[in-house]
């Protein structure tokens, strides 16, 4: 088997950049661990899940998808490539590889998103195995497991009580990147140490199930009356896919771009005529809910949430997507109500 | 601090209906959240101590929280400023808001009106000090060349994604309307890049300009780690320096922003 020393990660980093491989990891960003771009002398940290999760390098959050040379009333299509080096999602977490089954199924739903899958083709993706989590961890509550290989490419396992790190094939896109990374790893045996284990908050069946006949319920209300509307947890979550088109225009060019947006802003339901069908975070909240529980679900047999616990943390507000999920698996278990 | 008292005071409000609502924290598995208290009964779950930092006056532009009111809040000197210049910008009157006030350093300062929070903070929170790491970094941005400045200021606005989480840890930013969201047309390109990400995080510091307390919440809140009191602190020192007012200390005096004079020195205003 292939391994590398745990703490010459960077090594393995270095080896894959020198092979043409833009290296996304885990890195430290001034005390904060944030997934980014790696350059030579960055430290790479895998001892906490990073702020921001892997889609920004699929879906990022701006991205100019349409371009035009404006000249008085004429204006002339220009053409607009995917930017789409070849990359590798080094040492992410399995909840952030988990995220790519729905992205994948989504942006080719109906609509095939070439940028989505200019970038989604060009990527390798390397997790590794989780051997500590937090309290907002919760992947074991929505059928992940912090040992998962779904989206995988390659595993990075740790080992030998964690000084070494076996890296695992899994895909051709796996062998072609062991290839790559060359004396950078090396031949011999070890031991894979246990994955952390982690409790199941919530029983996500019971879950789908209430939401099905609650959508209307005096729980919406009260589970978020902490959340003051921003959109930080939407946009560090791995699986969150909303985006808005916006034009903007100088009087020579105009660019057609797609950003991120969030079903926790107001603005995101707004109507022309005023009318907001949304009209409180309760409605966004329970529509954050509704899409991740049991509508992906219904469409796509897929669970929209990987539980990987950022959105708990990110949230000035203190909101956490599995005490809700949890208060909710909590109501299935008081006693029937009358319709039933 | 005596978190029995408070625990007793909020009980007591919820009891005698002078509060409808106590908003303070509550401990969920190590981490400090808001606690939103309706029964006398809840009234034991509240902790309070240092890691205690969002600011909770932030709920009251909540408008599904309106029909709460009178609602106690528990605040820190910081906070109480924010409740005191709300009541300023006539953003909440007196019957609205009780305050179950918390020192900095473990005292509890027990029930008090807006007017009682006023008179306290004059009396015991007259000048609040910086934290000095904060003072230095203020210095050393000073010190640098505007296009040095500027280059700073790139580099950290460039991690802005556009959450808003800074906007909605803040009680001042409660505009019903956002200068962000003013879309027919799009004043401001909101794009998580470039020139957007510096208009709204400069437009975000101006409009809070001698309406910052200086809280911390927009800060602690961005998930980003993008130093926002860096801009605060100066943009209220500078209020400070040229209009002579410390924003939240006076719920009578009139907003520096809201508020001109025919007899100001500068032509522009007349």
């Amino acid at each position: 088997m292939k391994l590398i020393d745990a703490d010459k990660l960077t090594d393995l980093a270095a080896a894959l950049a020198r092979a043409g491989y833009r290296v996304v990891a885990p890195i430290d960003d001034s005390g904060v661990v944030r997934l980014k771009e790696w350059a030579e002398g960055a430290a790479i940290r895998t001892d906490a899940v990073p702020v921001n999760s892997a889609k920004d390098f699929l879906f990022p959050p701006s991205e100019i998808i349409g371009r035009w040379d404006l000249d008085g009333d004429d204006f002339t299509p220009r053409d607009v490539q995917p930017d789409a080096p070849k990359t590798v999602l080094l040492a992410v977490r399995p909840c952030d590889a988990a995220a790519l089954t729905l992205l994948d199924t989504v942006f080719n739903w109906d609509y095939k998103d070439e940028f989505y899958n200019a970038r989604r083709q060009a990527a390798t993706v390397v997790p590794m195995v989780c051997t500590a989590a937090d309290e907002q961890c919760f992947c074991t509550s929505v059928g992940g497991a912090p040992d998962a290989t779904a989206g995988a490419d390659a595993m990075l396992r740790p080992a030998d009580g964690g000084t070494t790190l076996i890296l695992e094939p899994l895909t051709d896109k796996g062998n072609v990147l062991l290839d790559a990374a060359g004396p950078a790893l090396a031949e011999g045996d070890a031991v894979a140490d246990p994955p952390v284990e982690i409790p199941r908050r919530f029983d996500v069946e019971a879950v789908t199930e209430w939401l099905s006949r609650n959508f209307e319920s005096d729980l919406w209300p009260a589970i978020s009356l902490a959340c003051l509307g921003c959109g930080a947890c939407a946009y560090a979550c791995p699986t969150c896919h909303c985006f808005d088109i916006q034009d903007e225009a100088t009087r020579r060019e105009s660019v057609r771009l797609k950003n991120w947006d969030s079903c926790g802003f107001g603005l995101f339901t707004l109507h022309a005529g005023g009318h907001n069908p949304r009209p409180d975070q309760a409605a966004r909240w329970r529509n954050r809910v509704m899409h991740k529980f049991s509508y992906i679900p219904e469409r796509f047999k897929l669970l929209g949430c990987t539980g990987c616990g950022r959105c708990a943390r990110v949230c000035g507000a203190g909101m956490s997507m599995s005490e809700v999920c949890r208060l909710i698996a909590d109501e299935t278990k008081k006693a029937p109500t009358h319709e039933s | 601090m005596d978190v029995d008292r408070l625990r007793q005071d909020a009980a007591a409000l919820l009891a005698d209906g002078r509060a409808r609502m106590v908003i303070g924290f509550r401990d969920r598995a190590g981490d400090r959240v808001p606690a939103f208290i309706t029964d006398a009964e809840q009234a034991g779950e509240l902790v309070y101590d240092e890691a205690c930092r969002q600011n909770l006056a932030a709920y009251l532009k909540k408008a599904e929280l309106a029909r709460f009111r009178p609602v106690a809040i528990v605040a820190r000197p910081a906070v109480m400023r924010s409740l005191v210049l709300l009541a300023a910008e006539a953003q909440v009157a007196d019957a609205d808001v009780l305050v179950l006030g918390v020192s900095d350093d473990d005292e509890y300062h027990g029930i008090l009106d807006l007017a009682a929070t006023a008179a306290l903070l004059n009396e015991k929170y007259a000048e609040m000090p910086h934290d000095p790491d904060l003072v230095k970094r203020i210095e050393e941005i000073s010190a640098m060349t505007p296009e040095e400045r500027s280059t700073f200021w790139t580099e950290q606005f460039a991690r802005c994604t556009r959450c808003y989480a800074c906007r909605a840890a803040c009680p001042m930013c409660y505009c019903t309307q956002c200068i962000v969201e003013k879309n027919v047309p799009q004043w401001i390109s909101t794009a998580a890049a470039g020139h957007g990400n510096y208009a709204w995080n400069i437009i975000r510091a101006f409009h809070l300009a001698g309406r910052c307390t200086e809280c911390g919440a927009c800060e602690a809140a961005c998930p980003q780690g993008i130093p926002l009191m860096l801009l605060n602190v100066v943009l209220a020192r500078d209020v400070e320096e040229e209009f002579g007012i410390k924003v939240g200390y006076d719920a009578e005096a009139e907003p520096v922003i809201g508020s001109w004079s025919p007899d100001d020195g500068e032509d522009f205003i007349r």
